[in-house]
């Protein structure tokens, strides 16, 4: 697998030749804002990052799971069944290094010893990503401090990097070897281009402006960070409105409810929110998490200290710094790692 | 057209009508028990008051696809509960308001007062509603048949 | 510095230090630019840090409901009416709140800003009517009268009719506004054209709820979203739920709702949520005379009624 160069003027024709084998997205400018749409040929790369996280590919907001009849004349009334997905291959274009690790850590989270979440790894099997290194990483970022980088290669089946004239394409899975073949029109990369990627990584890494610090959380106990004393003031102005989780592109909670019109029904499987009260509501009418103070501790204890104890190290957090940019009430997770961390 | 002619038109609304208690259900009842013809395209729920009303019945009437929603209550100053229409009114008339700036319709959408010795007003009150609703045609905006998700 | 932070700061460490409140609600610098935080400020020094610019566009009446403490807030002119509505509604009691009403000039929309001068604002800097923006290879100057938010430039009541105290000299509302000009054109065009302009407005919408939790109005234990037996709408992104609930929200914000943007400030994808309560805004004036938190006297428009109130429609 070897590190190919486009040229950069070509690369709509590239995504254009892509387009016969893949349903081909990449970022666009739509109303003000950087989304992922779909692409044919133009494509944006003068760009930070998108305001929603491109989670939405494999774990979709609204999710139809199962559909059954609820007439109770048919010979198959209530019973679940699937409805067969379209397999389109998917290829996702411009996908950031934060966001690609992200779905490394939802990749072990949707998988455990008992159970494989289908519907999430159905997608994500079928798509190939190539990534876009930050050669600018955002005044918010901090993925450096959780375990990422603006040039991190995990999640990704290929990393582009853009060198001003030329983009420079390292395949890292099968998959994204495939890919690079289907296209065509490559050249095979040279040192030179190797060099300017290494001097790139260095100038991003060096860029980024928000260093936090993680190492105590990882070696203080649950019970210590739990009892802080710092929870109700961080909490104080939470809204408990639930926009981070909802742009973070980690948060992976749902909640699974039928919806029945007539004499059809649906298992519909929709983005939850840990900031709702009813999230954690029994249906004894007692509530674990009765108060906005434990809420707001349990989204930052899961991110920081749960998630990374359960599944080998991986922190929860990516460093993207949505949340941060999006809260209402600017609520930095930064400062709240650091008041963690003190 | 008498009633009978109306029946055979193809399309036959199916308009969901909320009728208090003490007055409108009563003019209904006077109605029928007086032979009064009107179009059975008028589905009866019975609250206590108008005041019971709430904007969210008239929405899920029309998102279990109702093609016309009818309130009819008692007249102003005669309420059974001294002064739930009053409420009601300030209600029904945002709440119209709200939803024709939505797009909903005009013609979907009625509210009358009639009292329980109005039967023969209530008869004609319904044919108006069921000829509008039926000229404005099956629902389809608000209505919603099936979860519209990937 | 402003000269209203340094009267804010005052009045804050007076109240504080004379122990007529326990918490003076206020806004601190935020970690983004153009992005302020609601501080909480409890002691003299935490009140120093309280500042006042015009990136001060969360309502702090929305942290009043059921609190136990006795609580000073830094109020606009929106603010202090929604204040007001918290007192007329019970939800707190007129002698457990301080208002420090605050005369405002409008707060900027930093939508505007970033769509005016690219992508990467690093940071930026008011003074004097002006807005300088800058970032990798830029900087600009912005007038801040051009980037205010839609309700600030329509905005006819910015000084607080209620207050304790208030920080400066009042400044002049503005007459002649039009505060329904895009109302009036859209109730002019034909009924299915409406219909698609509301269901487009809300496309993007991804049922976060941050516009209910940001309104002050928003306080109840159970939303009606969160009913169920019967459930009145569903939780996905089906259109015709997502269309449901801003119906429905509006309409329970009906006579309450004064236009102070903290839903489209909290909305993370920008929808215009003020096309949906600011025709209730326009109807209520216009049928019963009632303009919402003016007055700690007046009952809000549905809990009350005329014998002649309009009945035009009602056959």
């Amino acid at each position: 697998m070897a590190d190919m160069i486009l040229k950069k003027n070509a690369l709509g024709d590239f995504l254009k030749s892509l387009s016969g084998s893949y349903e081909t997205f990449g970022p666009k400018q739509e109303d003000g804002e950087v989304k992922f749409a779909p692409v044919d040929g133009e494509v944006l790369l003068d760009y930070q990052n998108s305001r929603l996280s491109p989670k939405n590919f494999f774990f979709p907001q609204s999710e139809r799971m199962l559909e059954f009849s609820a007439d109770p004349a048919a010979e198959d009334a209530f019973v679940m069944k699937e409805r067969p997905a379209a397999k389109q291959a998917r290829l996702l274009f411009g996908i950031r290094p934060c966001d690609a690790k992200a779905f490394a850590v939802l990749d072990k989270i949707y998988r455990n010893d008992q159970y494989t979440d289908n519907y999430w790894f159905d997608k994500r099997e079928a798509a190939t990503l190539i990534g876009l290194a930050c050669n600018r990483p955002c005044a918010t970022c901090f993925c450096t401090s959780v375990g990422c980088g603006p040039f991190h290669e995990e999640g990704l089946d290929v990393l582009a990097v853009d060198l001003g004239e030329d983009i420079l394409l390292k395949p890292l899975t099968d998959k994204g070897q495939k890919a690079l073949d289907a296209a065509g029109g490559l050249a095979a990369a040279d040192g030179k281009a190797a060099a300017s990627v290494e001097k790139l990584k260095g100038e991003a890494e060096a860029a980024i402006q928000s260093k936090v610090a993680v190492d105590k959380v990882a070696e203080r106990s649950v019970m210590e960070l739990y009892e802080a004393d710092h929870w109700a003031k961080v909490a104080q102005r939470c809204l408990n409105c639930g926009v981070c989780t909802y742009v973070c592109p980690t948060c992976h909670c749902f909640d699974i409810q039928d919806e029945v019109s007539g004499t059809a029904g649906d298992r519909i499987r929709n983005w939850d929110s840990c900031m709702s009260w009813l999230f954690t509501m029994h249906g004894t009418g007692h509530n674990p998490r009765p108060d906005k103070t434990s809420r707001v501790r349990q989204r930052f204890m899961h991110k920081f200290k749960y998630i990374p104890l359960k599944r080998g190290g991986d922190i929860g957090c990516v460093g993207c710094g949505r949340c941060v940019a999006q809260c209402p009430v600017n609520i930095d997770v930064r400062d709240v790692v650091r008041d963690m961390n003190a | 057209m008498t009633a009978e002619d109306k029946t055979n038109e193809t399309f036959q609304p199916r308009i969901v009508t909320f009728l208090c208690n003490w007055c409108s259900y009563g003019a209904a009842d006077l109605a029928g028990v007086s032979r009064m013809p009107y179009p059975p395209n008028i589905r009866v729920i019975r609250i206590p008051c108008t005041g019971r009303m709430s904007p969210k019945f008239i929405l899920e009437a029309f998102r279990r696809g109702a093609d016309g929603v009818w309130v009819s209550g008692c007249h102003p100053g005669d309420c059974h509960y001294i002064a739930g229409n009053y409420y009601a009114r300030r209600k029904f008339t945002l709440f119209r308001d709200l939803m024709n700036y939505v797009g909903l319709e005009p013609g979907r959408l009625h509210f009358s007062w009639i009292s329980s010795a109005e039967g023969e007003k209530f008869a004609r009150v319904a044919t108006e509603v069921v000829e509008a609703v039926r000229a404005v045609g099956p629902s389809d905006r608000f209505a919603k048949q099936r979860i519209e998700v990937a | 510095m402003d000269k209203r932070t340094e009267k804010i700061r005052e009045i804050a460490k007076r109240l504080l230090s004379e122990d007529r409140v326990d918490v003076v609600l206020g806004y601190g610098p935020g970690t983004v630019p153009l992005r302020n935080a609601p501080l909480f400020a409890r002691t003299p020094e935490e009140a120093d840090k309280l500042i006042w610019d015009s990136n001060c566009r969360i309502n702090l009446a929305n942290f009043l409901p059921r609190t136990k403490e006795r609580v000073a807030v830094l109020a606009k002119g929106c603010d202090a009416r929604n204040i007001v509505n918290h007192v007329v509604e019970h939800q707190i009691k007129r002698d457990q709140v301080y208002i420090v009403g605050v005369p405002c000039q409008g707060m900027l929309d930093p939508e505007k800003v970033q769509q005016r001068e690219g992508r990467f604002i690093e940071s930026a800097v008011e003074s004097d009517g002006d807005l300088t923006v800058s970032g990798p290879g830029f900087e600009t100057t912005l007038k801040l009268a051009d980037v205010l938010r839609q309700n600030c430039q329509t905005c006819v009541h910015r000084n607080p009719p209620v207050y304790d105290e208030l920080v400066g000299e009042p400044v002049p509302e503005q007459t002649d506004i039009d505060r329904y000009a895009d109302i009036n054109d859209l109730l002019g065009k034909p009924d299915g054209e409406r219909y698609a302009y509301f269901q487009n407005l809300v496309k993007d919408c991804i049922r976060c709820y941050a516009c209910r939790d940001a309104c002050p109005l928003c306080y109840c234990h159970v939303c009606f979203v969160d009913e169920h037996m019967p459930q009145w709408l569903g939780k996905s992104v089906d259109p015709h739920d997502v269309l449901t609930y801003h119906i429905l929200r509006a309409f329970h914000c009906a006579g309450r709702c004064t236009d102070c943007g903290a839903c489209e400030a909290a909305c993370p994808v920008n929808i215009k949520l003020r096309q949906f309560t600011r025709l209730l805004e326009k109807d209520i004036q216009e049928r019963y005379g009632y303009e919402a938190g003016m007055s700690l006297e007046t009952l809000p428009p549905l809990t009350v009624y005329r014998p002649d109130d309009p009945q035009e429609f009602i056959k």
